[in-house]
């Protein structure tokens, strides 16, 4: 039998809370080993940047495979389970997968900011964080019109999931969304779902 | 805003740091009571400036930090005798930013009515939310704030427990912005962990919280019991931002305290004796 795949994971992080999730969600066993991302910067060391030499959490290892990305994690593990890739709407739901791996990625520089202090790459990562998040509002708008109550259809994503954890956590900088109602029941349908899992930063009203 | 003009403030040592977050090599700036400072590394020590008007500052370094004062401190730094045990082992959790004043942190730690709802299946439990009966005091010979024979049902009382335990707790108040915790050690019931929060106040209604862990614990990994910390920080400090004022109002009257409030209402006795104005709600000053 295979080993257990083990997931880097690091408590803050909203891309490792998207991969505890999503183990949540599809009922995945895996084994957790904690990186001291902060005050350690266990990142920055030799060990950990010959395993991932991007110097990012989370890691997710399986098979002597390494995957770094949360999309490609993600998509990983939704292997055996179709309509979390989407089914036939596998493109569309890689679109906003890789939205929420790129766009998203100034709201957790503006939490880590606001939480650490630690220098954001993006520029005015909060600004980025609201452009992004209005997309998103925009996209649940469009889909509820459809009857849809996720990213991509009726049914929840890989792609919500990885978009879940910046929208959740956003109250960290000071975001409580109420500019953004469709995010916020949004929030709530992912809350609801079976297996759902939370982490430190999320509110309970969302 | 400025350097604040409350002496009561000045006159006391804060965590402005820790050692190894100066070794980057640069300068790094960072603000204590409303003043810029500038902290660097000369000759290997660590220095302290006062960047608008370049005075140099006093610099500690003691229990895993950075200590300045602005002012001029009549007493040292709270002993704490546990660093001196050698089988102990010390992990700083780094410098968590907060946008409250740092005496609603101090009160919020003091607080163990939150556990269950704040530190859900942590700290506490939702069907077990009594907090019993406690002891308070303000101990005039060490002037500071004691809370004894605290006990609450934890079903993860740290990194390393293995079970849910009845903890016993000892809350100390040792400066108006550093606290510390005694609590029953998992791996040894004769012996108490400590836990220290140290209070960096940058603005009025603005703080670094850094806080340190000095454990009995052969099998956590130091990074494991950094996260155990980070989360349960994490948690309060949605609570800590939502507070409304951001700073600590003294009347009896701003808040209605209950019998589980009884260290909270020692404490803001306790600021109220000093005459400290940095971090309180002064509209209902009597």
């Amino acid at each position: 039998m295979a080993d257990r795949p083990v997931l880097f994971d690091y408590e803050l992080s909203a891309n490792a809370y998207a991969v505890r999730l999503m183990a949540g969600l599809i009922g995945i066993a895996h084994d957790r080993r904690p990186v001291d991302v902060y005050p350690g910067r266990e990142t920055e060391g030799a060990d950990f940047r010959a395993l991932n030499p991007r110097g990012t959490v989370p890691v997710w290892v399986e098979d002597g495979e390494v995957l770094t990305s949360v999309a490609a994690i993600l998509w990983h593990m939704a292997r055996g389970a179709p309509a979390w890739q989407g089914g036939d709407r596998a493109a569309e739901t890689i679109e906003w997968l890789a939205f929420a791996e790129r766009d998203l990625a100034a709201a957790d520089a503006a939490r880590l900011d606001a939480m650490l202090g630690l220098a954001s790459p993006v520029v005015d990562p909060v600004a980025a964080a609201r452009r992004a998040f209005r997309i998103l509002d925009d996209r649940l708008a469009r889909q509820g019109i459809d009857g849809a109550g996720f990213l991509v259809g009726a049914e929840p994503t890989v792609a919500d999931v990885a978009a879940f954890p910046a929208v959740a956590l956003a109250i960290d900088f000071g975001e409580a969304l109420e500019a953004y109602p469709k995010l916020r029941a949004w929030t709530r349908r992912m809350r609801a779902l079976p297996g759902f899992v939370t982490t430190p930063g999320v509110p309970d009203h969302l | 805003m400025s350097r604040t003009d409350d002496p009561v403030a000045l006159d006391e040592w804060y965590v402005v740091g820790r050692p190894e977050d100066l070794s980057i090599g640069r300068p790094v700036a960072t603000r204590l009571l409303g003043a810029e400072l500038t902290l660097g590394l000369a000759g290997g020590a660590v220095t302290a400036v006062e960047t608008e008007t370049g005075r140099a500052l006093p610099v500690t370094l003691a229990y895993g930090h950075v200590w300045t004062t602005l002012g001029t401190p009549t007493r040292g730094l709270p002993p704490i005798a546990e660093f001196d045990e050698t089988d102990r082992r010390l992990a700083t959790c780094g410098a968590v930013h907060v946008r409250a004043s740092g005496l609603r942190l101090v009160e919020n730690f003091l607080d163990m009515a939150h556990f269950p709802f704040v530190h859900t299946d942590i700290l506490g439990v939702e069907d077990r939310p009594t907090v019993e009966p406690y002891d308070c005091e303000i101990r005039r010979d060490v002037d500071e704030v004691w809370a004894t024979n605290c006990r609450f049902w934890q079903p993860q009382a740290a990194a390393n427990a293995a079970g849910g335990q009845m903890s016993d707790y000892l809350y100390r108040v040792a400066r108006p912005f550093t606290v510390l915790l005694y609590k029953t050690c998992p791996s040894d019931p004769a012996r108490q962990d400590v836990i220290g929060l140290l209070i960096q106040p940058t603005d009025e209604d603005r703080s670094i919280a850094y806080a340190f862990v000095l454990v009995v614990d052969a099998v956590s990994s130091t990074t494991e019991i950094i996260h155990f910390q980070q989360t349960i920080f994490l948690q309060d400090r949605i609570i800590l931002e939502n507070q409304r004022p951001r700073l600590l109002p003294l009347s009896p009257r701003a808040e209605t305290p209950t019998r589980a409030d009884l260290s909270s209402i020692a404490y803001r006795r306790w600021l109220k004796e000093k005459g400290l104005r940095f971090g309180i709600d002064r509209r209902e000053a009597a």
